[in-house]
């Protein structure tokens, strides 16, 4: 009983020796490309879609192996926007969607582009941002999930005010 | 108690190939389907890392686009502005250490840039290049 007790204690410590739970394989496979999205960005549905369309993500070829996979889609889906209570942003931002539709990109929802619309198009496409994908090169502190307005410096946009 | 301790790391040396390795796998493959091939070129591939194509999003792209033509530098990923660590393992020396990421960037940015993967003497070839930089 005793050996047995010890065989399933090395095979659990064996395991996780090896094993990365999903949130840092999340941030690893796909904060490899882009930055890390906040998961409660999107309800599961979305991101039961992104991960099962991963050969195409947006013109590339994001696959993964099905380990992994497995272990990203539980994590992303067990904190997603609608499967636990969020507050600020994230919260308008899942609000706004639609029940009928199945968002992709954060930059596709209502809240997100009523938020944007006035920012200038070559503020987006300059160099220092390139796109809306890259939340953190005007919001400041994105990665720490602080989207306020105190936190937002557009580059080359010094006098910047919504 | 040994046993289970190997039983843990057979696996891992049986799936941790060296580089070494998988450059003899994609020469023995090129071999295989060209019996004229000598070995790959550091020349061809800078060739294929520099060449523009039209690429992911229909957009006109080379390796370099993204990870420069100093392999040395940082580059960054021109369609979402992340950053990219040096591919120059005399810059970087966690590179080309994991085959598993290796394999993944090559699919990938093959894909990206030529739209199909790359054949075994391209996929060499580039290695190459990149271990020479």
């Amino acid at each position: 009983m005793k050996r047995a007790i010890y065989i399933a204690l090395a095979v659990m410590l064996g395991g996780f020796a090896f094993a990365q739970d999903g949130k840092t394989l999340y941030q690893q496979e796909c904060g490899a490309c882009h930055m890390v999205y906040q998961p409660q960005f999107l309800p599961k549905r979305s991101w039961q879609k992104i991960m099962q369309t991963l050969q195409d993500h947006f013109g590339s070829d994001a696959s993964l192996d099905s380990a992994d996979k497995e272990k990203i889609t539980k994590y992303l889906l067990a904190n997603s926007g609608d499967s636990k209570r969020v507050l600020g942003e994230f919260r308008e931002i899942i609000q706004s969607i639609p029940p009928t539709q199945t968002p992709l990109r954060i930059s596709e929802t209502p809240y997100f582009k009523k938020e944007h619309r006035k920012i200038p198009r070559k503020a987006i496409t300059q160099k220092e941002v390139r796109s809306f994908a890259n939340c953190n090169a005007c919001h400041t502190k994105a990665q720490q999930g602080d989207f306020s307005e105190r936190t937002l410096a557009i580059p080359n946009y010094p006098n910047w005010e919504d | 108690m040994k046993k289970i301790l190997i039983l843990f790391i057979i696996p891992v040396i049986l799936f941790s190939m060296s580089l070494e390795e998988y450059l003899q796998n994609l020469q023995n493959q090129a071999k295989k389907t060209d019996s004229s091939f000598k070995g790959f070129s550091a020349k061809r591939g800078e060739k294929i890392f520099s060449t523009y194509r039209i690429g992911k999003r229909g957009k006109k792209i080379a390796c370099i686009s993204c990870h420069t033509s100093n392999l040395r530098n940082q580059g960054e990923n021109i369609f979402t502005g992340k950053k990219i660590a040096p591919l120059s393992p005399k810059a970087n020396p966690k590179r080309l250490t994991d085959i598993k990421k290796v394999k993944k960037w090559l699919r990938r940015n093959f894909k990206d840039v030529y739209k199909r993967e790359g054949t075994p003497q391209e996929k060499g070839d580039v290695l190459l290049y990149i271990l020479d930089q």
